[in-house]
């Protein structure tokens, strides 16, 4: 994707001699050309060779119910429309989820080194899902089994436990919570090599769930988590105005009328719930969260009603592609192919930067 | 959270080399008792009471995971996903069938080398079978199969057997329930059949001779592992006249244990790596009676673990390794 690079990060001058407002504006349209581009590759692209006419055929024929004489298999239709679709479709989600509430906690907690997993929902629902593989049961729920919920459920129970804990505390609320959600997150790191030790066969598959991936899509899963990952993100978007007043301060956000208290805890529950939802369906996929925020600020700078909309735009760009890299090198952990690609062009950008970056 | 990722990236590693080599060895053992998922396989009643043989489908197998599948008529596209797997479709005449396996680092049979690779250890390549129409897929239990992938590929109406074995007995009703499946029950029968005669006949030349305590070297790289009780490691040494050393239900074991255990004979499961001269060589192996008596020898893992029509091979290896004197 070096190419990428090139567009994304044009030469210092000519950033720098457009409007600061046109900015979100060509980041929005190079965002949505991104994302389209990646979609289609994904859905065309794959193990098995499906010509492009074809695969649009499928897409014309089952999505917009045009009357095509299908001149391809029911194999292959399986194949686009039920294996490459759901697949694509959970990435685009699940990036853009994970972009959004990377954006929300950096801007909680007023720190650039914070994700969506900071606050122990990534260790909670690795335990979660070590203790469903080691548990014998192999129920199925609407496509969700027991990993997928002790999953969910150990990433809100952690970071409930974590925000609970950091208010009793006499520290400052945010350096509290972040060194909460560290310790609560080592313990539960500890129970989580403690399950991987004891499961023995079950080893390899809390270790994929600890990679993540989304070979595993399908529409029942897309069907339960998008709804909970849209509607969370569209409650983030919401309240930008706090996150925007929580960036200068607390006090200064008090003084603009913002509960700061109330709003933190809101804005931690509803960015939980989307990285609850994504780490259910696709496992711990690491760096999106982390650097499609930055990026954004990086290049539109910090108003967070723009910064998580574009976010959401690149973060999901970039899951999609970084699947179909993984899809087409043999099914290698998603989650390797978004550090690789996205710390060198998140280098690129810093560097490019011309006035200091600061949260 | 950046030291949390690190010791887990770290333990993965290793635990991730343990995995690997697990399931290199085949679905071998489990850590729970698994008498109550003994595979049944059942041909549907026929209505046709007549002198033509009764039509073998559709047909419902229950499988080693206690799933209920049923096979509407007989499987054309078949994919096996253990090496087993393979060995058994293959020598039940089904082979011609087979169009796509698991890669395997020992191929099996020969006439199998053509067949496409649809999965490797940990990625099925679900789009591949989809795009072969496949109709039947023997799958790996205890893991060995991605439980995601087993999951895809009923919810795409493809019929999947997850097998496994922890027993000689058990890896026979896995070969018969893959007849069941394919239309070959009265070949696996058969081929079942004789496995069956040559274990009791290979076990009887041994049921008198003594029985050195031996322990199965799985891997000993950086822990050491070795058979757990109730696998079919454990049953197929007994039956070749061995004590075997084993852990409970672990595959790891310390080396005070081994000490303490003090075997007769060592094998080297992984004989193709560790050689008997290095672990003659180990720091505070030099005092157990295999290593003072040289009673070291490697044998070939994928005889002696894998569910398929091959054991009888491995048990035959096993007793010219323990019992030398033994004619075959």
């Amino acid at each position: 994707m070096p190419t990428h690079v090139g567009i994304l990060a044009p030469r210092p001058h000519r950033w720098a001699a457009l409007p600061v407002a046109r900015r979100p504006v060509v980041v929005a349209a190079i965002g949505i050309g991104l994302l389209a581009v990646a979609l289609v590759a994904g859905i065309a692209a794959g193990s098995v060779a499906i010509a492009p006419g074809d695969t649009l055929g499928i897409l014309g024929r089952r999505l917009l119910g045009l009357n095509i004489v299908p001149t391809w298999s029911v194999a292959e239709e399986t194949i686009v429309m039920d294996l490459r679709l759901p697949r694509v479709l959970t990435a685009m989600v699940v990036g853009g989820g994970l972009a959004v509430a990377g954006a929300a906690f950096q801007g909680i907690l007023r720190n650039p080194l914070a994700d969506p997993y900071v606050l122990g929902t990534a260790s909670g629902a690795a335990l979660g899902a070590a203790v469903a593989v080691i548990i014998p049961v192999r129920t199925l729920i609407l496509q969700f089994g027991l990993i997928h919920a002790l999953a969910f459920g150990g990433a809100l129970v952690s970071v409930f436990v974590v925000y609970r804990l950091s208010r009793v505390g006499a520290s400052a609320p945010m350096t509290s919570l972040l060194l909460t959600g560290y310790a609560v997150g080592s313990l539960l790191a500890a129970g989580l090599a403690m399950a991987m030790y004891l499961s023995g066969t079950g080893l390899r598959q809390i270790f994929s769930y600890l990679l993540g991936g989304f070979e595993a899509s399908s529409w029942g899963r897309l069907a339960v988590a998008a709804p909970l990952i849209a509607l969370a993100s569209l409650a983030i978007l919401l309240r930008a105005r706090s996150l925007n007043g929580m960036l200068l301060g607390e006090e200064a956000a008090s003084h603009l009328g913002i509960d700061v208290r109330r709003e933190r805890a809101i804005l931690m529950a509803l960015a939980s719930l989307a990285t609850a939802a994504a780490v259910a369906i696709s496992g711990l996929i690491g760096f999106v969260g982390l650097v499609a925020p930055h990026v954004t600020r990086l290049l539109v700078g910090p108003n967070a009603r723009i910064v998580l909309p574009l976010a959401a735009l690149l973060g999901a760009s970039l899951m999609v592609g970084a699947d179909l890299v993984a899809r087409l090198l043999g099914e290698i952990p998603v989650g390797v192919v978004t550090a690789v690609i996205g710390a060198p062009f998140f280098l690129a950008v810093l560097r490019r930067a011309r006035s200091g970056y600061e949260l | 959270m950046a030291a949390f990722q690190r010791s887990r990236v770290r333990g993965a590693s290793l635990l991730l080399a343990l995995a690997f080599l697990i399931s290199a060895c085949g679905a071998g053992a489990t850590t729970a008792p698994i008498q109550t998922l003994a595979a049944t396989p059942t041909v549907a009643p026929t209505l046709a009471p007549t002198a033509t043989p009764a039509p073998a489908f559709p047909a419902t197998i229950t499988d080693d995971e206690g799933t209920a599948v049923t096979i509407a008529a007989e499987p054309q596209k078949i994919v096996a996903l253990t090496p087993a797997a393979t060995g058994t479709l293959f020598a039940i005449g089904a082979g011609n069938r087979v169009v796509g396996k698991v890669e395997d680092i020992t191929p099996y049979p020969p006439a199998a080398d053509n067949v496409p690779v649809v999965a490797k250890v940990a990625a099925v390549d679900i789009e591949k079978i989809v795009s072969f129409r496949t109709d039947l897929v023997i799958a790996g239990g205890l893991g060995f199969t991605p439980p995601a992938a087993i999951t895809q590929l009923r919810n795409l109406h493809i019929p999947v057997i997850v097998l496994y074995a922890n027993s000689i007995a058990q890896a026979l009703t896995g070969i018969k329930a893959v007849g069941a499946a394919t239309g070959r029950l009265a070949e696996a029968t058969t081929l079942t059949a004789s496995m069956q005669a040559d274990v009791d006949r290979l076990s009887a030349l041994t049921a008198s001779l003594p029985e050195p305590k031996t322990f199965y070297e799985i891997d000993a790289t950086t822990d050491i592992y070795t058979i757990p009780a109730d696998s079919l490691w454990s049953d197929m040494l007994m039956r070749a006249g061995a004590n075997p050393v084993t852990t409970g239900s672990s595959y790891v074991i310390s080396l005070e244990q081994v000490i303490a255990a003090n075997p007769e004979v060592i094998l080297l499961g992984d004989g193709g790596y560790t050689k008997p001269a290095d672990v003659i060589a180990r720091p505070g192996w030099s005092g157990i009676k295999a290593v003072v008596d040289k009673k070291i020898f490697p044998v070939d893992d994928t005889l002696v673990t894998r569910p398929g029509p091959r054991l009888v091979e491995g048990l035959k290896s096993l007793i010219a390794a323990l019992h030398p004197e033994v004619a075959l």
